[in-house]
């Protein structure tokens, strides 16, 4: 599928297999180009031995007189083919038992191995001799006998090796390549079929996962992990709509109010104080729309991981103090007392913090029972400062404890329309907590109902003081 | 007061120019932020309304545009509401800002605070009817009937008696009497007025404090209404 592109597993493959076969190629034919070689020179030299020792026999036993050694120089004739590729050489001191013209003087003689010498002459051709006496025999005296042998035709024979050799390596890489990409491409054809899988996911059908069956192992924990990331996007997604419903329904009420009531009143002739009292009624509903709205919008602010920035640090038995004394009325109003435990200093952002705290009184002042106390206990603990509100009354039940933080969660379905309340409180009070570094709880013991939130002693990274 | 309005969609400022008209205030409107900038460069207003979003040219740059010529106060209306914004409008010399959706209620607050700012609050009494208040003393009477409130019931009468004639919504009222800048969703303000009421308009005594249904609550005399 993206085979064009340089970053190809089968095309990185076939070159790997390609300069792998390169190396072994290399190392086999040099090996083999060695051995050879060797071959090659030991049958050289032996060419040289064999001619030498007929010759050396010929003389040393039958030619002993002038006659005979003219049958030698006609065999020698014979045997020196025209190209001078073999020389016979017989030296000595009668003028009559000689053969052959010598080496030039200025031939270069090195030893190459059991008595065989490599002669060098001047015009480009080489030679191995081999040469020794052979002593005198009737009227002959004694001769040198040299034999020499042109090795030209076994370097042929050498560099067509040579050249095959490095052919045929070359050849033998290149089909390793294209065999290696092909058999890459064979396997990675699975992770093709995993792509055209990956392509067709959607929102639509966010329930579907990669097939993790008949799948190599390499590939089966990459899938197991990207299912498993699938799994948590669609739990966020699922969370997401139902939330978006969530939000869509809590809208729809007054909405339907507004448009209904409007309608009503519009579909007949009206006096200007009905009209008054409609308008009065949308207001509250408008207002309450609106609340609802900027409620939603800072707690997707704090949704994005938004961090609070500009912190102070305070005495955080202060702030609940100060939040008190706005409830200072309600407090009084449902006979509850308040009773503050504890202080501990944290960084944090002012108005945030109190209108979470100012929540959480709220929400104890309403369910306090009469005549109660309401504590606030303040606890500088490892993780951050922790402050808990407990309030005497109705217990709540251990399911509704853990959705108690959730949007529009309200635990007496009845209170829906209560005038102040959205349902919202205790999840800003989660998100301010959450911004502030911290966390949220809660606990129902007997009648004493505890709610809080703790904020991190350290300020954020990023975060500046002022 | 010339009060110059800068937004580009036509239902607000169909509303904002009747409401503000209708307190008394000159408005003259410009549609986009070129105009806006010209308009707010060379006239003479005592307060610019100023959206952010605007064809043409936006809001922040208008305003720095202006802030180079001029110091006119200015109130940013803005509808993303994001703590940066804020921040960047305020830097940028904005004076005050405003959340969309915001209520006029509030944007009438605002601007007469910032046409206040600076004169100062020279009354050390307030009168309404028979109803007087001595500031310095921190003491209220009906006639001879002397009022006996609490600190906050006390600030609560002070905002509403000098905005006598006014409405003023409960996030105003919060913010003027309780310092509280954020929307709390507490009935502290309806209980609070209960009791205020209570203790200021006893049966037989003219109604001052009167409730708007989804506005607020305003201090006013009204013939004929008893409590």
């Amino acid at each position: 599928m993206n085979t064009s592109t340089g970053n190809s597993i089968a095309r990185r493959l076939a070159w790997m297999f390609a300069l792998a076969a390169a190396l072994v190629f290399m190392v086999i034919g040099s090996a083999l180009y060695t051995v050879q070689r060797m071959e090659l020179r030991r049958h050289q030299f032996e060419e040289v031995r064999i001619r030498f020792e007929y010759m050396q026999q010929l003389i040393s036993r039958r030619i002993f007189n002038q006659t005979k050694w003219q049958i030698l120089e006609d065999k020698l004739n014979e045997l020196s083919p025209p190209d001078r590729s073999v020389l016979y050489l017989i030296q000595s001191d009668d003028p009559l038992y000689r053969y052959g013209t010598p080496f030039e003087a200025s031939a270069k003689v090195s030893r190459e191995a059991d008595g065989i010498d490599r002669v060098d002459l001047s015009h480009d051709r080489t030679y191995l001799a081999l040469s020794a006496e052979i002593p005198a025999l009737g009227e002959r005296p004694a001769v040198r006998l040299t034999v020499a042998a042109d090795p030209h035709s076994f370097d042929t024979t050498k560099r067509i090796l040579r050249i095959s050799l490095v052919g045929f390596s070359l050849l033998g890489v290149a089909a390793i390549a294209g065999l290696g990409w092909w058999i890459a491409r064979r396997s990675l054809a699975a992770v093709d079929d995993l792509s055209r899988h990956a392509a067709e996911l959607s929102p639509q059908n966010l329930a579907e996962r990669l097939p993790a069956n008949n799948l190599p192992s390499e590939l089966n924990g990459l899938v197991l992990s990207f299912n498993g990331a699938l799994e948590r996007v669609e739990q966020a997604y699922l969370q997401l709509s139902t939330f978006n419903a969530d939000v869509a329904h809590e809208l729809r009420t007054p909405l339907g109010n507004l448009i209904g009531q409007t309608q009503v009143i519009l579909s007949r002739e009206r006096s200007g104080e009905e009209l008054k009292e409609v308008l009065e009624s949308n207001l509250e509903e408008l207002e309450r729309l609106r609340s609802i709205i900027n409620d939603m919008l800072f707690l997707a602010r704090a949704d994005r991981g938004l961090r609070v920035e500009t912190l102070s640090l305070a005495s955080i038995a202060g702030e609940v103090a100060a939040t008190a004394e706005y409830l200072d009325i309600l407090i009084e109003e449902a006979g509850v007392s308040l009773q503050i435990e504890g202080d501990a200093e944290a960084p944090i952002e002012r108005s945030l913090f109190r209108r979470a705290i100012t929540n959480l009184l709220y929400n104890a002042i309403q369910h306090g029972a009469r005549n109660s106390e309401i504590n606030i206990r303040i606890e500088d603990m490892d993780n951050g400062v922790s402050i808990q509100v407990s309030n005497h009354g109705e217990p709540i039940e251990p399911h509704h404890l853990e959705r108690l933080f959730d949007r529009f969660y309200r635990v007496d379905a009845s209170r829906t329309d209560s005038e102040n309340s959205h349902g919202l409180g205790l999840a800003i009070v989660k998100a301010v907590a959450v911004m502030h570094g911290g966390t949220v709880f809660a606990r129902s013991e007997a009648d004493l109902t505890t709610i809080g939130l703790t904020v991190a002693h350290a300020k954020p990274p990023g975060a500046t003081f002022v | 007061m010339k009060i110059l309005l800068v937004e580009d969609e036509a239902k607000t400022v169909a509303y904002l120019q009747r409401g503000l008209s209708e307190q008394g205030y000159s408005v003259e409107v410009a549609t986009n932020g070129i105009d806006g900038q010209h308009l707010a460069i060379t006239g003479d207003y005592d307060v610019i309304v100023l959206d952010i979003m605007l064809p043409g040219r936006d809001g922040l740059s208008v305003l720095q545009a202006l802030r180079r010529e001029k110091d006119t106060p200015v109130i940013i209306l803005t509808a993303r509401g994001e703590v940066e914004d804020r921040i960047l409008g305020l830097r940028s010399g904005a004076d005050d800002y405003l959340v969309k959706p915001f209520s006029f209620l509030e944007l009438l607050a605002r601007l007469q605070a910032l046409s206040r700012r600076g004169r100062p609050q020279d009354n050390s009494q307030l009168r309404i009817a028979d109803l007087h208040i001595d500031l310095l003393g921190r003491r209220a009477a009906r006639g001879l009937r002397r009022l006996d409130l609490t600190a906050k019931e006390f600030s609560l009468l002070v905002a509403l008696a000098r905005h006598s004639g006014q409405v003023l919504s409960k996030t105003v009222i919060v913010e003027m009497v309780w310092d509280v800048n954020f929307d709390s969703n507490t009935n502290v303000v309806e209980v609070a007025i209960k009791r205020l009421r209570a203790k200021l308009d006893e049966p037989g005594e003219s109604k001052l404090l009167h409730t708007i249904r989804g506005m607020g609550y305003v201090l006013e005399v009204r013939d004929g209404e008893l409590a």
